[in-house]
């Protein structure tokens, strides 16, 4: 992180011929990238497109891509046969919990550590850093005998619970209020406000973005977990999607179609969700990262 | 306010995390520690025995075959991805306004899908019958390929599909370094007539260098923990062929109901991460970063 | 009075009308993704309706070891199902890690049955330590399905319709060259890309020369590692010498046979509902299926049996209404067993396979047979369906199989996996 190295760059070539050169250039790699852009999506599309093809065309010998004969029934069929409206339910209670217990945790740990004097907070602070490398998955023996002790194996809670260990969001909430003057929060402390107040009327709304990107970042992390959930979840009504479509069988065989509608349908209400906020997702993760970086 | 009210709030405020933390992540570390000892089932209580199980991983095939398939897939994802990575938010960070946020969405959407969407769909891609990626694999090998069964394909293609899903992420970290990255140092480079690749040699490569380490750092510590691609494109087929060390955790002690084993594995999975953060840990003090 | 006792007696009136409609649900879990899968959604179907007082709710989870693996961990945390369709070959590994609920005297009694009811083979395998565990449904064997066509073709049908030629390692061969010679892109087709489903034809073929897998104790002991071998090397060569697609999906190899890509198939007999009904629709070529030929000294089949089990949900035991209602599911199952011999399997009771009806039944009487020379796993808590034993055979029969292994290093492999094995 020192002085960018600008006398370095190297010198000689000052045609102006050289910026036209360049713009050619700059032409090539923009088509370049759209031509990576649509390779990259293209899996994306090619399921999808999938999902609205009978059967028999699924299954043509050369590639078709669009439906030449344009159907639900895949949709219908996963609809009406599986239980993926339960475990839509599933995955939005257990991904909407972790996400706010994590965020409201996270903020006021990191606001203590930052801002407060107590005795103990220098360790508990190299004990959260410490921890920011241990991997949560090497406890899922132990997270379930837990669970199953307290008998919530099987249970939204039981889900949730043991998604709730992320010191890293801790971390970044600490590093984010060090960065604030301390002015603010003397004049808040004249003016009588308690420190739940401070948290959450002037620390908080101060780093919305960050708060947002954690959430983001969080909420994208839940609503895709698989391992604990499919550790947790025993019955069919407990599954979260992400499971569900994976460990349930349709007992109809093989259809390629349907289990790709099943897909599509799991990865949809998220997707859709970004495209709306794209632009602020995308600000508040480049933003929170940019800090940290 | 006093001193001690301060301190009271901050209990307070530390009072859910701190036990949440004790609770679920201290205590079963140590409950794994205490477990490695044991011949306990996954539930239900095991005889003390010693360093047994210990004794046992050392001469455990599987357990070695873990090991080295986890390393081989950090090998094929983490250098690789945080490249792909930088190349890509190369590419969009020229770009302006609504082509940029076209172009940006195709390459972060995979990140947003969970891994099992993320598993139909390649699975479909690659089915050896009607899969559209045997069009290319075909001409070059000769034949259609069954990725997902073929110990020399697997790992590979595994990679690549996880590359495909978890970049969108590295793509927005490099975007922000890249932003970060002042405009007058560029015009400053182009006024010099500096070509492009000597910008990127000489600016935007040591510039972004910090944000290189983060997602290196990030991508590590997130491919040692890699269980749910490989268990679910390695579902009925050659497990132990395939296998790393979550999913050994895994097989141990829910799929053969062998708790006390299973930690073991466990234990030895925790201690290989803490020895790869304090290398990286020593690494990064060396070059004189953070 | 008059009207206090009236008050009182509505919510009673009520009680007693819940009580009535109040149906017994007995959650159920199943394993049968198959063309099986269809007829048994059709029994549970049927059930229902016909009984207004039991309600099955039927899931079906991914066959095998995820099958296997939430029963076990579901029952040790008391979150189990009500019942279950469970394989013989692993009662003993569940009874060993205490999956499975006893079924006594009481439960044989309410449900009608009793040891005579089914063949002594069948009641054996689900009896551990002097305690029954479940109660046997089915056998399943693999058998060789053919094309009638192209085997005709190949003159290697013989004068009774059925075929001929195929008994011996290279009369085999050599009738697999001749279909492949006859224009059949593949000879037979199988699903290659699973070691522990070719377990079964290799199993088979390790039968076949009097071999066993465990002996007093023992993997593999003495000569049976040679003739494992041999066994697999069988396969492995139809693979290597192009008669077989290497590395083929379960659907993939049904259908490379259902649409005469393939002239023979070697699958379990719970395919047959998925050729019946082809040939239904008119889609199907003629066709049938027979045991196993014999490649070394004598006819030897694998097979397996699906049966019916209460899981021992830990601290959470099944209360007595809804075993009721349980022993009430399994023994309509077993009364309609004729019907799931539609699914290709022999049913497990003896009044079912002995009626005329099933007597009957094609193909299911041309490899009825088989049962005198039907095999089944070894009995031990290391084998069965999603055993230990079971992913070693994965691990190096897959890999044989398809030509990436020699047979004698894949059975190293697979004796030092299962030594391994505690």
């Amino acid at each position: 992180m020192t002085a960018a190295p600008t006398t370095t760059v190297a010198t000689g070539v000052k045609h102006p011929k050289a910026i036209r050169y360049l713009d050619i250039g700059g032409l090539i790699l923009t088509v370049l990238t759209v031509f990576c852009a649509v390779i990259w999506a293209f899996p994306l599309y090619w399921a999808a497109i999938t999902t609205f093809k009978p059967e028999h065309e699924i299954i043509l010998p050369y590639v078709e891509l669009w439906p030449e004969n344009f159907t639900l029934s895949a949709y219908y069929h996963v609809i009406f046969n599986t239980k993926i409206g339960i475990w839509y339910v599933n995955s939005v209670v257990t991904a909407v919990s972790v996400t706010v217990l994590v965020v409201v945790m996270g903020a006021a740990c990191g606001y203590a550590i930052s801002q407060l004097q107590f005795s103990g907070r220098r360790i508990l602070w190299w004990t959260i850093l410490a921890s920011f490398m241990v991997p949560i998955q090497a406890l899922i023996i132990n997270h379930f005998i837990l669970m199953a002790q307290v008998s919530l194996l099987n249970s939204w809670l039981g889900i949730i619970l043991p998604q709730l260990i992320a010191p890293i969001v801790v971390i970044v909430y600490k590093q984010f209020f060090d960065s604030l003057p301390r002015d603010f929060r003397e004049a808040a402390v004249i003016d009588g406000a308690n420190h739940f107040q401070l948290l959450f009327k002037v620390f908080l709304p101060m780093n919305w973005g960050v708060t947002t990107a954690l959430a983001v970042i969080t909420f994208i992390g839940a609503w895709n977990a698989f391992l604990w959930p499919f550790l947790a979840a025993q019955s069919e009504n407990m599954m979260t999607i992400a499971v569900g479509i994976t460990q349930v069988s349709d007992a109809f065989g093989i259809y390629y179609g349907r289990e790709l509608a099943g897909a599509m349908m799991a990865g949809l209400p998220v997707a859709v969700l970004y495209l709306l906020f794209q632009r602020r997702v995308t600000q508040a993760i480049t933003l929170a990262a940019g800090i940290k970086g | 306010m006093n001193r001690r009210s301060e301190t009271t709030a901050a209990l307070l405020l530390i009072a859910p995390f701190v036990a949440v933390y004790c609770w679920l992540f201290i205590y079963p570390t140590l409950q794994m520690v205490y477990l490695s000892f044991t011949n306990a089932p996954l539930i239900g209580p095991g005889e003390w025995t010693g360093l047994r199980n210990f004794e046992r991983l050392f001469g455990d095939r599987t357990f070695k075959i873990a090991v080295w398939n986890t390393f081989y897939f950090v090998v094929l994802t983490v250098v690789p991805g945080t490249l792909v990575g930088l190349g890509i938010a190369l590419m969009v960070n020229r770009l302006r306004g609504w082509m940029q946020s076209m172009i940006l969405a195709a390459f972060f959407l995979p990140f947003i899908l969970p891994v099992s969407v993320v598993y139909l769909v390649w699975n479909w891609m690659f089915d050896i019958q009607f899969g559209i990626a045997q069009y290319v694999i075909e001409p070059i090998v000769g034949e259609p390929v069954a990725v997902f069964r073929q110990k020399a394909w697997f790992m590979p293609a595994v990679a690549l599909v996880t590359i495909w899903w978890t970049n969108g992420f590295n793509i927005l970290l490099f975007l922000a370094g890249l932003r970060n990255i002042s405009p007058e140092i560029y015009e400053a480079a182009e006024l010099e007539g500096a070509g492009r690749w000597a910008v990127f040699r000489k600016i935007t490569w040591p510039l972004i260098w910090p944000v290189t380490v983060l997602v290196l750092t990030i991508q590590l510590i997130l491919q040692l923990k890699i269980f749910d691609q490989v268990y679910l494109f390695s579902l009925g087929g050659r497990t132990q062929t395939t296998m790393v060390l979550v999913q050994y955790i895994f097989q141990q002690a829910f799929v053969n109901n062998r708790g006390g084993y299973g930690a073991t594995v466990a234990l030895a999975l925790f201690v290989i991460i803490i020895a790869f953060s304090v290398m990286q840990f020593q690494a990064l003090r060396l070059r004189g970063e953070r | 009075m008059k009207l206090s006792r009236a008050i009182l007696a509505v919510p009673a009136f009520f009680a007693a009308v819940s009580i009535a409609e109040a149906q017994t649900e007995v959650v159920w879990w199943d394993f049968l993704g198959g063309g099986d899968g269809v007829r048994m959604k059709s029994l549970i179907d049927e059930f229902n309706t016909s009984h207004p007082d039991i309600e099955i709710q039927a899931t079906t989870l991914e066959w095998g070891v995820p099958f296997y693996t939430k029963v076990q961990t579901s029952a040790a945390i008391g979150e189990g199902p009500d019942m279950m369709t469970y394989h013989t070959s692993r009662i003993p590994l569940a009874v060993d890690s205490d999956v499975l609920s006893e079924i006594t005297a009481d439960d044989l009694a309410a449900m009608g049955l009793s040891e005579s009811d089914f063949a002594p083979a069948t009641w054996d395998a689900v009896q551990v330590g002097g305690a029954q565990y479940a109660i046997p449904f089915d056998t399943h064997p693999i058998v060789l399905y053919y094309n009638k066509e192209k085997l005709a073709a190949a003159g290697l049908i013989g004068d009774d319709g059925l075929p001929t030629g195929l008994d011996g390692i290279e009369n085999f061969a050599a009738a697999l060259q001749k279909l492949q010679e006859g224009g059949t892109e593949w000879s037979m087709s199988t699903f290659t890309a699973s070691g522990n489903f070719q377990f079964r034809t290799i199993y088979s073929l390790l039968g076949q020369q009097d071999g066993e897998m465990l002996t007093d104790g023992e993997w593999l002991a003495g000569e049976n590692k040679q003739k494992l071998a041999n066994a697999l090397k069988v396969v492995s060569d139809w693979v290597g010498d192009g008669h077989v697609p290497a590395y083929t999906e379960y659907p993939a190899a049904v259908a490379l046979f259902t649409s005469g890509q393939a002239a023979m198939h070697i699958n379990g007999v719970w395919e047959v509902p998925t050729m019946v009904d082809l040939q239904e629709k008119g889609e199907l070529f003629e066709w049938g299926a027979i045991e196993l030929p014999v490649f070394f000294d004598h006819p030897s089949t694998y097979s397996d049996s699906h049966s019916f089990a209460i899981p021992n949900n830990k601290d959470n035991p099944i209360s007595a209404e809804k075993r009721a209602a349980v022993q009430a599911v399994i023994s309509w199952m077993l009364e309609n067993g004729l019907f799931w011999a539609t699914a290709g399997h022999i049913p497990a009771l003896n009044a079912v396979t002995e009626s005329a009806e099933y007597k009957a039944m094609e193909p299911n009487a041309t490899y009825a047979v088989l049962t005198q020379n039907a095999i089944f796993d070894p009995k031990s808590k290391f084998a069965g369906v999603a055993s230990p034993m079971f992913e070693a055979a994965g691990n190096s029969f897959t890999a044989s199989v398809n030509g990436e292994m020699e047979a004698g290093e894949a059975v190293d492999l697979m004796k030092d996996e299962l030594d391994f094995l505690e």
